[in-house]
């Protein structure tokens, strides 16, 4: 988007004339100020954050289940932790434009389940506080703080300052040992005066970091360290990448976003991250979102200037990119009808007229937006390179501007300010494309949630078991999916009631590669529990992806386990249909439908040894109100016609790969 | 020479030269064409280079720093010229940039004053819900069945498991087979509540001792119930909770110093709105794209 308003280019006459009046205006200006003392200024300004208090971690440690301790100790996750990698404060520049007045803070105290004010002065609130969050404001615009490295005259009075700025400027050991004393001496309360000057505030940056590590608590809530670097290629092609570190201030204090003003090549981002990890010793990995919304871009298979695909593009890419995100506010991007005529389901939340700046989709960009053709076309692209560029796993989050993460339906606090709940919020104009199209605010989808498989809730588990994909993507509700697959697999496991254990004592989680095998079919176990306050589950099918022998894309989708197995029967080939028990005129449903449990066990019948393939769980809740449709009765409103008031949310899992030896 | 010497000292003619110096200053700039001066400095340039360093963890080599100095250079051509046209008023851009850092400024006011111990004990008992430790419990269930069957089969599959407890039959081996976890220990309701439902949380919180208890409905089906143990919600002390506490004052303390830098800036200013202002709805901004 262009941050700027359009410049008024009617008045240039009058402008013009101003310039003249304006210079001696400005030269008079100068020379008054020469002769002034400086302003004066209030409250000294920080230049780092304080120390943080020093407490034992054990004191914030959370009770474990048994079930947890027993699984931490045998090395695998118990826990499904949830969280949004997506999430805009007032910080971000285009947040800001309209109105976000939530800081970061704000944000991660929301997520956490306290009640804040929201934008628009209503009071916000969870019911279910998420485990961890990752607060990704925009690097273009953050702000930076390299002014204090210059030596402006009025530091000079002072001889501590002025020591600092000379051994600022000697560069670096000297520059680390003054920022090192100006930290200290601000911690202490000894900051020489003249530092009440902004040319001596923090970058937003650091004081990112800074509300990040006041609120990260191991064991008990995971605050990231994150930021969102925001390409849109020529013009609004959507190319972003959440950035997210698994390291706390130490490291990520020694370097700057990368912003997209000398680069907009998402090579340049993979550059930029493989010299914060040599540098700092850190780790740190990107997540791609809204192919949806890229113009054909976020899946092309050429590099960034229109030179051909390498090994080593694709070793970046597969290396810096393990996630991809599935839902937001802005959409899906795991399937589109016209790549999957086949899945009934494919047919939600779409985003298909045009690019972030509406600029409207040509014949073909589709087929290199979506997750799930990617995933496919990178088995191609593996036998041509060598690796697999697209070797993603699930990905949820909500891209808020609002500092609000809420996919909830019945508490959706929109993504700008302007779509936070009143009662014509639904039919407000989004953004009209430039064909003409008008989409409007009920068009955003309240969805955007990761789930993740780890032994503790901490930055370095989290982060460990997105970089091995053990993760999925929800659209909002906190389903519990198992997925594990194998050689040796029989179904038994479900039955014998312990097939956590044996998922991964003899097999591989979502999210990895199978192991060699023998020629024989691969089989898979998969559970799934619906969310403790949510709708019941009407199936759980696996997505398989392959390339057939002339290079083509292909997918199937098997249902594995539903519920009323005995009442439901296929026909042509289809499951029939789990019914619907919504009420739009009370916006509400019946769980009378649908299973709180479903397990399941598929060994998959077409399996070729010779053929590379993915398979990954989808599970459909029963059709339950969209937000819409509590917008609707909540403020008494009549919808249009084509307003979608009805839903079947969903979770996707990230694959487990076959290659043929 | 004394008398030139007091005519110099005149005030009066003092601003008259210098308002000619700048006249003419004005004037040879306009009619030489000369240039205005766009300086360099080592500083200048050791900030560019720095903050590429910064971002890119190595010093820019000659060629790129020649740029970054370019890019520079170009840049605040462009910003003077645009500040002259005005450019940079009205801009809603900068004015919430100003803004964000003059509060910034506000909040890291008196940011090093650290909160004493005395403080942030009376913020703990000030706010205990905030802080306070919910029950926690050693706990078994069985899941009778998943979703909610009749009552009849439910009491037939509890005096079914009932009957298999009292032989001795280990809880983990009977009922439904289930991702929900069997038995918890020292685990707080808050959890139980996230696991299970609030309302089956509830009955943990004042289950009998020791004994098997239910059938008792959960979000997700129906149980038998055993508490072996149970710890009261309890307020922790200080020691336990300080981290927590203390963010919590410093938040506080953060808030307050934006209100009272807002309300010392506004008692500067005499506002009148001179226009009519809707009181509903509530002010609501365009949407802008992302």
């Amino acid at each position: 988007m262009s941050l700027l308003p359009q410049t008024p280019f009617s008045t240039r006459p009058i402008a013009r004339h101003a310039v003249g009046a304006a210079t001696l205006w400005f030269v008079a200006m100068f020379v008054a100020s020469c002769a002034k003392a400086p302003a004066p200024r209030t409250g000294p300004v920080a230049v780092a954050a304080p120390p943080e208090v020093a407490v034992p971690a054990t004191s914030t440690a959370v009770a474990a289940t048994s079930a947890e301790v027993a699984a931490a100790g045998a090395g695998h996750p118990s826990r499904v932790w949830w969280g949004d990698e997506h999430v805009h404060t007032g910080w971000s520049g285009d947040a800001g434009l309209s109105g976000t007045t939530l800081s970061p803070e704000d944000a991660v105290r929301f997520v956490r389940g306290e009640e804040v004010v929201s934008n628009t002065g209503q009071k916000a609130k969870l019911e279910q506080p998420l485990d961890w969050v990752a607060v990704t404001d925009h690097s273009d615009g953050m702000g930076v703080i390299n002014e204090v490295r210059r030596g402006a005259p009025e530091f000079m009075a002072d001889p501590t300052a002025k020591r600092w700025a000379e051994m600022m400027q000697q560069g670096g050991d000297a520059a680390r040992q003054a920022a090192v004393e100006a930290i200290n001496a601000q911690a202490t309360g000894k900051l020489p005066a003249v530092f009440m000057d902004p040319m001596w505030m923090d970058s937003a940056w650091q004081k990112t970091i800074d509300v990040m590590e006041r609120y990260n608590e191991p064991g008990r809530f995971t605050a990231f360290i994150a930021y969102e670097w925001t390409s849109n290629a020529l013009a609004g092609d959507n190319l972003h990448r959440n950035v997210i570190f698994r390291d706390g201030a130490e490291r990520t204090r020694q370097m700057l976003p990368l912003t997209t003003f000398g680069s907009r090549d998402p090579a340049t981002l993979w550059k930029w991250l493989e010299n914060y990890e040599s540098r700092t010793g850190g780790q740190v990995l990107a997540i791609p979102h809204n192919g949806n919304l890229s113009n054909g871009r976020m899946f092309e298979e050429q590099q960034y200037d229109g030179t051909p695909l390498t090994r080593e593009w694709a070793a970046a890419r597969a290396r810096w990119e393990p996630l991809f995100e599935h839902f937001q506010y802005k959409g899906q991007s795991e399937t589109h009808p016209t790549l999957s005529p086949t899945d009934e389901f494919a047919n939600f939340e779409l985003w298909d007229t045009s690019n972030l700046d509406g600029v409207a989709k040509t014949p073909g960009m589709i087929r290199t937006e979506y997750g799930r053709r990617a995933l496919e076309s990178g088995l191609r692209l593996e036998g041509t390179l060598g690796v697999n560029p697209f070797k993603f796993g699930a990905a949820g989050g909500t891209d808020t501007h609002t500092g609000l993460s809420a996919p909830i339906e019945d508490n959706f606090w929109g993504k700008f300010p302007s779509n936070e709940p009143r009662p014509e919020r639904w039919n407000q104009p989004f953004k009209e494309d430039q064909s003409g199209f008008v989409r409007r605010d009920w068009t955003l989808a309240a969805q955007g949630y990761t789930g993740v498989w780890a032994a503790e809730n901490t930055r370095a588990s989290l982060w460990d078991a997105m970089k091995r994909r053990e993760t999925y993507a929800t659209t909002g509700p906190r389903i519990t999916v198992r997925f594990f697959g194998g050689w040796e697999f029989t179904g038994e496991e479900i039955a014998e009631g312990d097939m956590i254990d044996a998922g991964y004592r003899h097999g591989v989680p979502m999210g990895a590669d199978l192991p060699p095998g023998h020629g024989k079919a691969p089989s898979f176990l998969v559970a799934a529990t619906r969310a403790v306050a949510g709708a019941n589950l009407d199936r759980v099918q696996i997505v398989k992806g392959w390339v057939d022998a002339a290079g083509g894309a292909r997918e199937k989708i098997f249902d594995v386990a539903w519920s009323d197995g005995d009442g439901r029967k296929r026909v042509r080939g289809k499951l029939a249909p789990v019914g619907d028990t919504v009420d739009l005129r009370t916006a509400s449903y019946a769980n009378s439908i649908g299973a709180t449990e479903l397990v399941g066990f598929f060994r998959d019948p077409d399996f070729d040894p010779r053929e590379r393939a993915f398979w990954y769980v989808r599970v459909l809740e029963i059709p339950t109100p969209r937000w819409t449709a509590f917008d609707a009765v909540r403020y008494g409103q009549t919808m249009a016609p084509e307003v979608t008031m009805k839903q079947q949310e969903r979770a996707i899992t990230s694959p487990i790969w076959y290659t043929p030896r | 020479m004394e008398r030139l010497n007091t005519i110099l000292r005149e005030p009066l003619l003092q601003f008259l030269l210098i308002g000619l110096g700048l006249f003419l200053l004005h004037a040879g700039i306009a009619s030489r064409g000369e240039r205005l001066r766009i300086v360099v400095d080592r500083a200048r340039v050791d900030g560019l280079s720095s903050q590429y360093e910064a971002t890119w963890g190595r010093p820019p080599t000659s060629d790129e720093l020649a740029a970054l100095v370019d890019g520079w250079v170009r840049e605040e051509i462009a910003f003077r010229e645009g500040v002259e046209l005005g450019l940079d008023r009205d801009d809603p851009v900068i004015r919430r940039r100003v803004r964000q850092k003059l509060e910034v400024m506000a909040e890291e006011g008196d940011a090093a004053a650290m909160p004493t111990d005395a403080a942030l004990d009376a913020w703990l008992h000030a706010h205990p819900a905030d802080f306070r430790r919910p029950p926690a419990v050693d706990f078994e269930q069985v899941l009778l069945a998943n979703g909610a069957p009749s009552p009849a089969e439910i009491a037939a599959r509890a005096a079914a498991v009932r009957a298999a407890l009292e032989r001795g039959v280990a809880p983990s081996t009977l009922g439904e087979r289930t991702l929900l976890p069997r038995d918890g220990v020292g685990v707080g309701l808050d959890l139980v509540a996230r696991d299970f439902g609030g309302p089956f949380a509830d009955r943990l919180a004042t289950a009998p001792l020791g004994t098997w208890e239910g059938p008792v409905a959960s979000a997700l089906g129906v149980h038998l119930i055993r508490v072996r143990r149970r710890s009261d919600a309890a307020l922790p002390l200080l020691e336990e909770v300080r981290v927590a506490v203390a963010r919590a004052w410093e938040s506080d303390r953060r808030r307050r110093a934006l209100e009272a830098n807002d309300r010392r800036l506004r008692e500067k200013y005499a506002i009148s709105i001179e226009a009519e202002v809707l009181q509903t709805p509530p002010a609501v901004v365009g949407a802008v794209a992302p």
